[in-house]
């Protein structure tokens, strides 16, 4: 027995030794990691067609049907495959035509929209324009799109037996209800009026509504794939977008070809779109530190900060603010939390500055509901949220509770290590003022659960992505009292203030767009004075490409969206001349990669 | 033998109604399934839509009867997330993850057996005592340990590996899972060493060993033949109880390495809520576990008369 003994301690001992063994090679002979790209392009200044552009995402996507699928994922082979008749400028957020010949004005009363087609749209060649799609090998030309295919799409995005999530976006429409209810075949709203011309007529006035035609929920799809595929349409898009779908590997990969029939002579100008899926975060980064891929958009901690700190990456990275918004949410139904000093306490002592530091910077800092990406933020809205540890103590006077709050409160966050992170970050800042904070942390559906019922839960770290870029996406659901129901709140601070309410009633259908944007200033302004939210940041994102890639910008509503974009082929291995080695020498003088 | 194959079989469908009952009650436990898959933006309606499209307002009892029943005759449902037949969905991942099972359990009897059979026949020698503490060394450091280690040192640094994901034809899957089951196989590698060098330790010595060295058969024959074969017995019983292992060490390699198979399904169905895919998972996972332990019996009892007697 001691024998054996003896020999397992030799045995681990000699395992130790060749660890160390292990990690002086590795030490020695590995070469350093690059930290500049490894390759560049071809050094052309005019755009030129051809290529493969590869991009990745962390998850998989749901499908290619633009009425069902709706999130980041699928929305960006939604974007290459089909085309919208209106969309979002990428600098102004400014609608912008793109099927449609221009964004049309409202009629007089402001309820009427009246979409023209361009000429010579056609739908990309598919099997399914083929006489007998069963039989046929090869795609057959596509049609051309008219009015009535708009009317049939959306038609069939609002149907009940579609399931189409963004129902809500349009039911302003008039004739949905009935439509829905069974109560008639089509829309009264939609009337095609000729091949190329299509009229909307809203029940109401609303000047959301174009935002809302801009959504991929909008865009028309060809009524044959449905007739052939059926639900599996989801695998077998047909739009007008600028490629097709050419193969897809669930849960690993997606191939997109150009559309040789696209709408804009000379698009797109890339051939061929590969989209990596599924691979992790730091995996990725590794491929495209490789050249393997051309475009990142998300990183580790730890990568994130290497990258940021490699010079030769820097004309090729671009960090930006999201459109969404988070914030602690606090019941205005429950106690203590109904009395608006209290709220403001709470809101002035979150120390974000220090949220933003152990988040390396990653968070862009804001204390109003309106993200700085969007029309209506005003940089110097008054009283706008700031980390102010007097003006919390004095709110807390005025709240009756001059030592601190005589009991523990309980902060409901959704699981996860970060969740946990930003509690411990609020427990702290908040024991500063003498309130005490109990986390509890519960599954993310629990969360969704919990926090949208009334009288339920009294604080929970609330978050919003916006659906379409206007600040009334923002308002009108997260602080509107018409968004307070006994369950499922979108509400979810249950605020009410009728002079809220009011200014975004008549936002939602004011026409100047000045006036529109000053009623939400405003509203802004009484929604940071009320605190239902202590407001703290909005995410940033960091995208990358490859030096090759040109003309990419991110685009502040689409994910991964390469309009416009280029390669500057064919691409060379870099060399010295174009990215100097770095200032501090290697710890060793060998095993470099040549 | 046969008796042995139907209690054995009888036990695993009990084991694989457990697994699937205490999963079903304690998923549909966790929140609303509606809420999660349509998310916070979607009306209520909608909501109420899907609950009625997917049975979830009926009672749980009812929901488990109606699983089961169809379970039993090979529906799994539709997944809440796509509507995809969960039959389906499982049928493309399955064998990616058998793909890399089958490689990494490969890897782990070449490396193991050969270096316990080494070792055994090296005996009190610096190569044993060298490969026993690397192979103790394999068995404490744990598969998300190593796995990102190797992603970085050997696919990204040195570029012998491709950089996780699964490729594109089938040569290709063989070659992006060469390193993810390289990573799994080493834990199993050093546990089945450290055992096979003890064992063909005991064989060696035995007198039937030595009664076919005396007849003059030659070295290789008395090792593999004779000795390894005898000491063979306790890792086939071994393999079976590395199963579950596997499959868990799947789950995390998966991730690591961008591997689609039924690891990543799993967690990316856990994450959504996506009760019929959890659950298809579970069945699957519970009987190819069941049906890899009934081979390894079986397998013992064709490798040893004694226990095929029910000695």
């Amino acid at each position: 027995m001691r024998s054996t003994r003896r020999s397992e301690s030799v045995a681990g001992l000699v395992g130790l030794g060749a660890l160390a063994f292990a990690a002086l090679l590795v030490a020695v002979a590995l070469p350093d990691a690059p930290e500049a790209p490894r390759y560049v392009g071809a050094g052309s200044e005019t755009p030129r067609r051809g290529g493969t552009l590869v991009f990745h995402h962390e998850g998989d996507v749901r499908g290619f049907d633009p009425h069902i699928a709706f999130d980041e994922l699928s929305n960006i082979g939604i974007k290459l495959v089909y085309e919208g008749l209106i969309d979002y400028d990428r600098d102004t957020l400014e609608l912008v035509p793109r099927l449609a010949e221009a964004v049309p004005e409202p009629s007089g009363d402001g309820r009427t929209y009246r979409f023209r087609l361009r000429p010579n749209l056609r739908f990309a060649d598919d099997v399914v324009f083929c006489p007998q799609p069963a039989r046929a090998t090869a795609p057959c030309p596509g049609r051309a799109l008219t009015a009535q295919d708009v009317r049939w799409s959306l038609e069939r995005m609002l149907h009940p037996e579609t399931g189409s999530p963004g129902v809500t976006f349009y039911e302003l429409i008039e004739g949905v209800e009935p439509y829905r209810a069974g109560q008639a075949s089509h829309v009264a709203g939609l009337r095609v009026l000729d091949e190329r011309t299509i009229e909307i007529r809203l029940a109401r006035p609303d000047q959301t509504f174009l935002f809302a035609m801009a959504m991929t929920f909008a865009y028309p799809v060809a009524r044959e794939a449905y007739a052939f595929h059926g639900a599996e349409v989801r695998r077998n898009p047909v739009g007008t977008g600028a490629y097709r779908l050419e193969r897809w590997e669930p849960g690993v990969e997606v191939h997109f070809t150009r559309n040789a029939s696209f709408f804009i002579e000379g698009e797109p100008h890339i051939d061929r779109m590969v989209f990596v899926l599924n691979l992790d975060r730091r995996a990725a980064v590794m491929r495209f530190r490789n050249g393997e891929i051309d475009h990142i958009h998300r990183q580790t901690p730890a990568d994130y900060r290497l990258l940021m700190s490699y010079p030769a990456w820097a004309p090729y990275r671009e960090e930006h603010p999201k459109t969404n918004i988070w914030g602690l949410g606090m019941n205005c139904e429950m106690a203590p939390f109904d009395d608006r000093h209290m709220r403001r306490a709470v809101a002035f002592a979150l120390n974000t500055a220090r949220w933003s530091r152990a988040r390396a910077g990653r968070l862009m800092l804001t204390g109003q509901p309106i993200p700085a990406t969007l029309p209506g933020f005003d940089p110097d809205l008054p009283g706008a949220h700031r980390f102010d540890l007097s003006r919390a103590r004095e709110e807390m006077r005025l709240a009756g509770y001059p030592n601190g709050y005589p009991e523990p409160l309980t902060l409901t966050m959704s699981d996860g290590e970060t969740a946990r992170f930003y509690g411990e970050l609020i427990q702290q800042d908040l024991r500063a003022i003498g309130i005490e904070i109990e986390i509890r942390q519960v599954s993310f559906p629990i969360w969704l659960q919990q926090t949208g019922t009334r009288r339920t839960v009294l604080m929970a770290l609330q978050g919003w992505n916006m659906d379409y870029p206007d600040a009334s996406n923002f308002l009108d659901i997260l602080f509107h009292s018409r968004s307070i129901h006994e369950t499922e709140s979108e509400n979810k601070a249950f605020y009410a203030n009728p002079e809220v309410d009011r200014l975004l009633d008549e936002a939602r259908v004011e026409r100047d767009r000045a006036r529109r944007l000053s009623l939400y200033r405003e509203a802004s302004r009484i929604i940071v004075d009320d605190a239902p939210w202590g407001f703290a940041f909005s995410d940033k994102a960091m995208e990358m490409w490859q030096p090759y890639v040109r003309n990419f910008r991110p685009h502040p509503v689409w994910s991964s969206f390469f309009r416009d974009v280029w390669l500057d082929l064919p691409r060379r291995r870099a060399t010295e001349a174009d990215f100097p080695s770095r200032a501090v020498p290697a710890l060793l003088p060998f095993g470099r990669r040549p | 033998m046969i008796e042995m194959i139907l209690k054995r079989a009888g036990t695993g469908v009990l084991i694989v109604l457990f697994a699937t009952t205490s999963i079903f009650f304690l998923a549909h436990g966790i929140g609303d399934p509606a809420v999660a898959t349509l998310g916070p933006n979607a009306s209520p309606a909608r909501l109420q839509g899907f609950r009625e499209q997917h049975g979830l307002d009926q009672p749980l009892l009812t929901r488990y009867g109606s699983y089961v029943g169809a379970a039993a005759t090979g529906d799994l449902g539709r997944s809440f997330r796509d509507g995809q037949p969960v039959a389906s969905v499982i049928a493309t991942r399955l064998p990616r993850t058998l793909l890399l099972m089958s490689m990494a359990m490969s890897l782990q009897l070449l490396i193991g057996l050969t270096l316990g059979i080494l070792a055994a026949l090296r005996r009190n020698t610096w190569f044993d005592t060298g490969f026993m503490g690397v192979a103790f060394l394999g068995i404490s450091v744990p598969t998300f340990v190593s796995g990102p280690i190797f992603l970085m040192v050997f696919a990204f640094l040195l570029g012998w590996f491709p950089i996780g994901g699964y490729g594109v034809s089938p040569l290709d899957h063989v070659g992006h899972a060469l390193l993810p089951a390289l990573t799994m196989a080493i834990v199993g590698a050093s546990m089945d060493a450290r055992i096979m060098r003890s064992e063909m330790i005991d064989t060696l010595g035995a007198d039937y060993v030595r009664t076919a060295k005396a007849k003059g058969l030659s070295p290789a024959r008395v090792v593999l033949a004779h000795a390894a074969r005898n000491a063979l017995l306790p890792i086939v019983t071994l393999i079976g109880l590395q199963l579950p292992n596997l499959v868990a060490g799947a789950i995390i390699t998966e991730t690591i390495f961008a591997w689609p198979g039924m690891g990543r399904l799993v967690i990316e169905s856990i994450t959504s809520l996506d009760i019929p895919v959890i659950l298809g998972v579970v069945v699957v996972t519970a009987v190819a576990v069941q049906l890899g332990n009934g081979f390894a019996d079986v397998a013992v009892a064709l490798l040893d008369p004694r226990v095929r007697r029910g000695r």
